[in-house]
């Protein structure tokens, strides 16, 4: 099921069905805190205690993926099993250990936790600085702002402080930068869940019109029927290995046979 | 349509390609301007009331440490005024680098989570807000100090070398300090006190030539004091500064600089795992 491009050229066009991202051989191991919020005070206490302080987080292993343009790709997992990893390393925000990662075209990411840089500055701001890190340029904002604004129905509100805003606000504002940049690639992470019944709706109506000959979608969602039904191709992952991929109501079927049968995985999903 | 390829590969302690980061960087310059505007709006420096705060806040200060030496040592006289304010005016562009950068990658999880940008905008952002703080009272201190009636002369024009130093000193610290602030988080709490030292350890109420020979060897170990004694002769006697003293100001900053990238760049991939 899994292919590994070995030919692909890197050329700076993509044809459509071309590659759109190439992971080989990806693993990622990181070391992160235990502690929350790690202090000096805390370490300087627990010296010669022996207290560990850090842990070896072993994200991902052996994955290969390669998505082609024209592909809605689902993935899915129980939590922990190294989805959001997996969007970060593609994204670049992550570095991988180990392997390579090519990416063909422009990434539009929609990560958990989306916009919103600094709460206490505006709407307004955050979309702009957000955009101006990702790459984009002032004009290119200045030209989708609008588009941004209203898919959001945020009106007015768009130029409060975002501490002021509901979580279901934060979700929209989120989705609309990410849906309205017309990227070659979107990232979306389980980020369809949160808003009101109506903007869910509006949303994946959004996904649905999006997915074109050239363009790539990746979604990771718990929602087994939101990808049954948007996506033409679904990747499990579990304990950062790649368990199966290929056709979405196959993928989901064994998937959910796996968890009722697992001990370790809990039925988590709200399916 | 053509589409950029990326390429993302392994690197560990090591440094990411540096050519290929500076393109990114320089890239997204404008972010870097956006950030320190908004920020600068959002401490209510986009009114008027605010700006003027820029100008009065850096004097009162002037003012309530010249009443402090005053009392203490006795020292009225114009010169000793000029002194005080311009170096209170340069010892603010360092600390005001430090104070902004050390909660600047903390602060800005969301988007180090979200997206792959060249971390190292963020603490560069909190030496522009430095500056774009410093540059009004600079010119405060330029009307004061035609007012105090103290001497022009070409040689004034040693303060660009010696800002300049300055420049790099704030930034090495910011990007130093930010990302120490990433392990540990208390490291914003001890800032303040941190600041206070540097400031009564440097000539700011004193004059450097007041410090005894063995004193001022210590104070070596003071990456701003030969700096602050140079910015004082040219700003307030319009003198060239010493020549050991812009050396002395430049390896600290160069050092501070280079170690703090190093720092930086080796450790940025943790960053998104850390938050």
């Amino acid at each position: 099921m899994i292919s590994l491009s070995a030919s692909n050229s890197l050329n700076s066009t993509h044809a459509k069905h071309g590659l759109a991202v190439s992971v080989q051989n990806v693993g990622l191991t990181y070391t992160t805190s235990i502690d929350k919020r790690p202090t000096l005070k805390a370490r300087l206490k627990s010296i010669g205690r022996g207290k560990k302080h850090t842990r070896v987080v072993q994200a991902l292993n052996e994955v290969n993926l390669d998505v082609h343009y024209g592909t809605v790709l689902g993935v899915i997992g129980s939590n922990g099993a190294g989805k959001s990893s997996l969007m970060r390393v593609i994204s670049g925000i992550v570095p991988p250990s180990k392997g390579r990662i090519e990416v063909h075209g422009s990434v539009s990411t929609l990560l958990a936790l989306g916009v919103g840089f600094n709460p206490s500055m505006t709407g307004r701001a955050n979309v702009y600085l957000g955009g101006l890190a990702a790459g984009m340029s002032r004009a290119e904002i200045d030209s989708q702002f609008a588009a941004i604004v209203d898919f959001s129905e945020l009106g007015d509100a768009i130029d409060a402080p975002m501490r002021t805003y509901s979580s279901g606000m934060y979700a929209r504002l989120a989705f609309s930068v990410a849906a309205t940049v017309q990227p070659d690639i979107l990232i979306v992470d389980e980020a369809l869940s949160t808003g009101d019944a109506h903007f869910k709706e509006k949303s994946l109506n959004r996904i649905k019109e999006l997915r074109s000959a050239d363009r790539a979608l990746i979604l990771v969602s718990h929602a087994m029927a939101t990808i049954e039904d948007v996506c033409n191709e679904v990747a499990w992952l579990h304990k950062g290995k790649i368990m199966a991929r290929g056709n979405p109501a196959e993928v989901i079927k064994q998937y959910q046979e796996f968890t009722k049968a697992g001990k370790s995985a809990a039925a988590n999903e709200d399916v | 349509m053509s589409a950029p390829v990326a390429i993302y590969e392994p690197f560990r302690a090591g440094l990411p390609p540096l050519g290929a980061y500076l393109r990114a960087l320089w890239s997204r310059r404008s972010f870097i301007a956006e950030f320190s505007r908004s920020e600068l709006r959002e401490q209510n420096y986009g009114s008027v009331f605010g700006q003027l705060w820029l100008i009065l806040n850096p004097l009162l200060l002037s003012g309530v440490y010249f009443l402090l030496i005053y009392i203490i040592g006795g020292h009225n006289d114009s010169t000793r005024y000029g002194h005080l304010t311009a170096s209170l005016f340069l010892f603010y562009l360092v600390s005001n680098s430090l104070s902004g950068g050390v909660k600047s990658i903390t602060a800005g999880q969301r988007l180090i989570l979200n997206t792959a940008f060249p971390r190292i905008m963020l603490p560069i952002s909190a030496l522009v807000i430095a500056l774009f703080k410093f540059v009004p009272t600079l010119a405060v201190f330029l009307v004061m100090r035609s007012l105090l009636g103290l001497p022009f002369s070409w040689q004034m024009f040693w303060a660009i070398p010696v800002i300049a130093i300055a420049l790099l000193m704030g930034l090495g610290m910011a990007i130093l300090i930010s990302c120490i602030n990433v392990y540990f988080r208390d490291i914003a709490s001890f800032l303040p006190y941190l600041t206070r030292s540097l400031l009564y350890l440097s000539p700011i109420l004193y004059q450097a030539a007041d410090l005894s020979p063995k004193l001022k060897s210590i104070e070596i170990a003071n990456p701003i004091f030969y700096l602050l004694d140079a910015w004082s002769q040219v700003m307030v006697y319009a003198k060239a500064p010493d020549l050991f003293s812009l050396a002395h100001g430049f390896i600290w900053a160069i050092c501070i600089f280079l170690i703090g990238t190093y720092f930086f760049l080796s450790r940025e991939r943790d960053f998104a795992v850390r938050l």
